[in-house]
C-alpha cells in the first residue's frame, strides 16, 4: 500500500515548505512568461504597417511611371526610390534585386540624352566608368545620395528598351511594399539608451530579468530550505 | 593549480604573439589566404587546453563522468557557460540577426530564458536525485531498462544533431584560417577536434572549460571595444553603446564621419527591416518568433549535456547557484552578439563588399572594421574554442550514453571499467565521423541546425524530467506514450525537413514546413508529449513503485 504522504504532485504539496516552494515557482514562472511572451503579444497588438516616406512617394508617382507619362523629374525621383530599396542589399532576395536592377537601368536609359543611349545600352558599366551620372540622376555627391550612387556598379544591367516590361510593371508594386512597409508602433518608435525601445527590451532587458529571476529564486530557496531544515 | 594554468596560458600566448606579429598582415584579406597569425594563436590555444586536460586527469570513472563533484558554483557556472557557448552562440546568433533582424532575437531570448525554467523546475532536484546521466535518471525514475536504452539513444541523437552545427562552425572557421575549401576545412577541423577530445577526453574537462570560457569571452569582447571606439559610439560599455548603431541602421547613416570601410564610406541607407519586429522583408512571422523562442527554452531544460552539468557539483544548492552564475556568464556573450550584427550591417552595406557567409559575419565584421589582424585572429580562435569546448562535451555526453547507459547498463552489465572506457572511445570516433559527414551537407545555418537538437530534447527528454520530478503519478506506460508522441512529432518535422531540402514532395508539406518546422517543432511536440504522458498515466492501472515515490517525496522534495 502506497503511503499517500509520498504522493508528489506539484499542485498538491503536503508540507508548508513544499507549498512555499510551489508559490515561488508559480510567481516566477508567471513573471517570466508575461515578460517574454506578453511583451511580444503587446507588439503584435500595437503593430501597424507603416510605410517609409519612399513608399508614399512611390504610390504617388507609380501611375505616371507605369503609363510612361512621367517627366524627367518624376523619373529621377523614381530612380532614387529604386536605389533606396537596392541599398537594403543584405535583406534583398535575388529575384527582387534583379527586378530592381532592371528598373533602375531602364529608367536611367530613359533619362540619358538620345545620343548617349546606345553607349549605355551596349555596356552600362563601361559607360558608368567614363561618365558622371550625378546630374542625370539628380544626386548630390554627399549624404545618402553618395551611398546611392555607390550602388550603381553592382546594380546596372544591360537593357535595350527605355520602357519598363510588363513583368516589371506587374512585380514592382509588390516588391516596393515588401521592403518599404514596416511593422511599427510607439513601442518601436520610442528610444531607450539609443535603442528602439522594443529592441532594447528584448535584446537586453529580458536577459537582465532572467539573471534577476534566477538570483531571486536561488536566494529564496536557500532561505526556505534553511527555515524548514531541508538539507542541501 | 588554477594560477599555474593561467600562468602557462599567458606564457603560451606571449610566445605565440611575437612570431605572429610579423605575419599579422596576412589576416587582412576577407577570404582565400592561409592566415599564419590566427593559425598560430589557434594551435597555442589548443595545446594549452590539452596540457590543462592532462594536468587534471581523471583517476576513475566517477571523475570521468562527473569530474569528481568537486567544483565550486562559480567554477561550475563558468563550465556551464563554456559548455553552452558553442559556435551557435559565438557565430550563429549574430548570423541570424544579420540576416533576419529582430527575428534573430528569438534565439537570444530562447537560449537564455530556458535557464529560468531549468533552475526553478529542475536543477536542484536533478542533483538531489543523484544520477550520472539523463538516461540514468529516466531508467531509474520510470523503472524501465527499455526507457533507459531509448533515453540513451535519444541523448546520442541529440548530441549528434547539436554537433552537426558545431562542426559546420569549425569548418567555416578552419576555411577562414587556412584559406581552403569548406569540405577540406570540415574534414581537417573534425580530425583536430576528435584528436583533441580523445587526448583530453573528460579528463580535466571542467577545469578546461573555465579557461575556455575566459578565452571565448575575452576574444569576443575586445573587438567590440575597438569597433565602438573607432566608429564614434559609446565604447566604455559597447553593449550599451551599440544602441545608437541599431538606430543608425534603422534611420540610415549618411557618410560624414570621414571613416571608410574597404574604400567605401561608413554609412547605410535607412534599413528599418533590421530592427522592426517580424518585418515582411525578412519573411519571418510573429508565430515563428514565439515558436522558436518557446522551443529553445524548453529544449534548454532537456538537453542531456546541460542536465549532466548538474551532477558535477557537490550539493543541490551548488547546482542552483551554478545555474545563476552560468546564466550570468552566458548573458555576457549574449548581450554582446547583437553588436556584431548591427556593425556588420553597416560595414557590409556596400554591395561591392560582396555577399558574405552569414555564419562568419562576426569575424568579417571585425575584418571590415579594420580591427588589428592579430585580434581578428584571436576572435577566430575564440570561435573555434567555443565550438571545441561544446563538441568535446557533446562527444563525451554521446559517448557516455553509448558506453555507460547503452552498453554497460543494457547490453553488457558485466563490462569492466577498461571495456567501458574503450567503448566510450569507439563511440566518440563513430560519432565524430558521422557528424562530419552530415556537416558536409550544409543543411542550414549553424543556429538553425543546433535548434533541431533543442526541439528534439524539448519533445522527448524535457517532458520525462518535468513529470518525473514533479508528479509521482507519471508511470512507465505514461512515459512510453509521451515519449512516442514526442518522437512522432519530431520524426514528422525532421523527415519533412530532409525531404524538402532535397526537393521531394510530401502531403501537407507546406503546412508542416511552417507549423512544424525543424527549428521549432517542440512548441507542439512538448505539450503533446506532456499531455499524452499524463492521460496514459491516469488511464493505466500500473503505479509508480512505492520506493521511488518515497525517494521522490523525501529526498528530492520535502513533501
Amino acid at each position: 500500500m502506497v503511503n499517500p504522504k509520498f504522493k508528489v504532485n506539484f499542485f498538491k504539496p503536503h508540507t508548508d515548505h513544499a507549498k512555499a516552494n510551489m508559490r515561488l515557482i508559480i510567481l516566477l514562472a508567471i513573471i517570466w512568461a508575461v515578460c517574454v511572451f506578453g511583451f511580444q503579444f503587446l507588439l503584435i497588438a500595437f503593430n501597424k504597417p507603416v510605410p517609409e516616406a519612399n513608399y508614399l512617394k512611390f504610390q504617388q508617382i507609380w501611375p505616371n511611371i507605369q503609363t510612361s507619362q512621367a517627366d524627367a523629374d518624376i523619373t529621377r525621383n523614381f530612380t532614387k526610390i529604386t536605389m533606396a530599396v537596392l541599398g537594403k542589399n543584405i535583406a534583398l532576395k535575388a529575384p527582387h534585386k534583379a527586378v530592381l536592377d532592371e528598373t533602375l537601368s531602364t529608367l536611367l536609359l530613359k533619362l540619358l540624352p538620345e545620343d548617349q543611349k546606345e553607349a549605355f545600352a551596349n555596356d552600362p558599366l563601361e559607360y558608368l566608368n567614363n561618365n558622371d551620372l550625378h546630374s542625370v540622376l539628380g544626386l548630390e555627391k554627399s549624404g545618402f545620395d553618395k551611398l546611392m550612387y555607390d550602388l550603381l556598379p553592382t546594380s546596372l544591367v544591360k537593357v535595350d528598351n527605355a520602357e519598363l516590361s510588363p513583368q516589371i510593371i506587374k512585380e514592382l508594386p509588390g516588391i516596393m511594399e515588401l521592403y518599404l512597409v514596416h511593422n511599427r508602433s510607439f513601442l518601436t518608435d520610442s528610444k531607450f539608451l539609443g535603442f528602439p525601445f522594443h529592441y532594447w527590451y528584448t535584446a537586453q532587458f529580458l536577459l537582465i530579468l532572467f539573471v534577476g529571476l534566477c538570483c531571486i529564486y536561488a536566494i529564496y530557496i536557500d532561505r526556505l530550505n534553511k527555515k524548514y531544515d531541508f538539507p542541501d | 593549480m588554477l594560477r599555474k594554468i593561467y600562468f602557462m596560458l599567458m606564457i603560451s600566448l606571449f610566445s605565440a604573439v611575437l612570431p605572429v606579429w610579423a605575419e599579422a598582415s596576412s589576416a587582412v584579406k576577407l577570404e582565400g589566404d592561409f592566415k599564419v597569425g590566427p593559425a598560430i594563436i589557434l594551435i597555442v590555444i589548443l595545446i594549452t587546453f590539452i596540457m590543462v586536460g592532462l594536468f587534471n586527469r581523471a583517476k576513475d570513472t566517477s571523475t570521468y563522468w562527473a569530474a569528481g563533484r568537486k567544483i565550486s558554483p562559480v567554477g561550475a557556472g563558468m563550465a556551464i557557460a563554456s559548455n553552452w557557448m558553442s559556435a551557435a552562440s559565438f557565430l550563429g546568433m549574430a548570423a541570424i540577426m544579420y540576416g533576419s533582424g529582430y527575428h534573430g532575437l528569438s534565439y537570444v531570448v530562447g537560449w537564455t530564458g530556458g535557464y529560468v525554467l531549468l533552475l526553478i523546475l529542475m536543477a536542484g532536484q536533478i542533483r538531489r536525485y543523484g544520477k550520472y546521466t539523463a538516461a540514468d535518471f529516466i531508467g531509474d525514475r520510470y523503472y524501465s531498462k527499455g526507457l533507459r536504452g531509448f533515453g540513451a539513444c535519444l541523448a546520442i541523437f541529440i548530441s549528434f544533431s547539436y554537433c552537426v552545427g558545431q562542426f559546420a562552425g569549425i569548418g567555416i572557421m578552419f576555411k577562414w584560417v587556412m584559406g581552403i575549401d569548406y569540405t577540406w576545412a570540415v574534414l581537417i577541423g573534425a580530425s583536430v577536434v576528435l584528436a583533441y577530445t580523445l587526448i583530453s577526453g573528460m579528463l580535466g574537462v571542467t577545469k578546461n572549460m573555465q579557461i575556455q570560457y575566459v578565452i571565448i569571452i575575452v576574444s569576443f569582447m575586445i573587438p567590440l571595444f575597438i569597433l565602438t571606439y573607432k566608429y564614434g559610439y559609446f565604447w566604455l560599455v559597447p553593449q550599451v553603446g551599440y544602441g545608437n548603431v541599431v538606430s543608425d541602421v534603422v534611420n540610415g547613416l549618411p557618410p560624414g564621419k570621414g571613416l571608410s570601410v574597404m574604400g567605401h564610406d561608413f554609412g547605410i541607407l535607412p534599413s528599418p527591416e533590421f530592427a522592426m519586429p517580424w518585418d515582411p522583408a525578412t519573411g519571418q512571422t510573429a508565430f515563428q518568433w514565439i515558436a522558436i523562442c518557446f522551443s529553445l527554452m524548453i529544449g534548454t531544460a532537456g538537453l542531456p549535456h546541460v542536465i549532466q552539468r548538474f551532477y558535477v557539483v557537490p550539493r543541490a544548492r551548488d547546482a542552483r547557484w551554478s545555474v545563476v552564475w552560468g546564466l550570468f556568464f552566458i548573458c555576457l556573450l549574449y548581450w554582446s552578439a547583437p553588436v556584431y550584427s548591427a556593425f556588420g550591417k553597416i560595414l557590409s552595406s556596400n554591395p561591392e563588399v560582396g555577399a558574405l557567409a552569414k555564419d562568419a559575419i562576426v569575424v568579417y565584421t571585425a575584418q571590415l572594421g579594420a580591427v588589428f589582424p592579430l585580434i581578428v585572429g584571436l576572435l577566430a580562435a575564440g570561435a573555434i574554442s567555443a565550438a571545441f569546448s561544446t563538441v568535446s562535451g557533446l562527444l563525451v555526453a554521446g559517448a557516455s550514453a553509448f558506453s555507460h547507459d547503452l552498453y554497460y547498463r543494457v547490453i553488457n552489465p558485466k563490462a569492466t571499467e577498461h571495456t567501458q572506457m574503450l567503448m566510450a572511445r569507439i563511440g566518440t570516433i563513430l560519432m565524430a565521423v558521422s557528424v562530419a559527414i552530415v556537416a558536409l551537407l550544409k543543411l542550414g545555418l549553424i543556429a538553425q541546425l543546433v535548434a533541431i537538437a533543442f526541439s528534439l530534447a524539448g519533445c522527448t527528454i524535457f517532458p520525462l524530467f518535468l513529470l518525473g520530478i514533479w508528479w509521482s503519478g507519471s508511470n512507465r506506460k505514461g512515459a512510453w506514450a509521451g515519449l512516442i508522441a514526442g518522437t512522432i512529432v519530431s520524426l514528422v518535422a525532421i523527415v519533412n525537413f530532409i525531404v524538402s531540402k532535397y526537393g521531394g514532395q510530401l502531403p501537407g508539406q507546406e503546412m508542416i514546413s511552417y507549423y512544424l518546422n525543424a527549428w521549432y517543432f517542440a512548441w507542439l511536440g512538448a505539450p503533446l508529449a506532456i499531455i499524452t504522458n499524463i492521460v496514459v498515466s491516469l488511464l493505466t492501472k500500473s503505479k509508480t513503485p512505492a520506493e521511488i515515490e518515497q525517494f521522490l517525496a523525501e529526498n528530492v522534495h520535502n513533501y
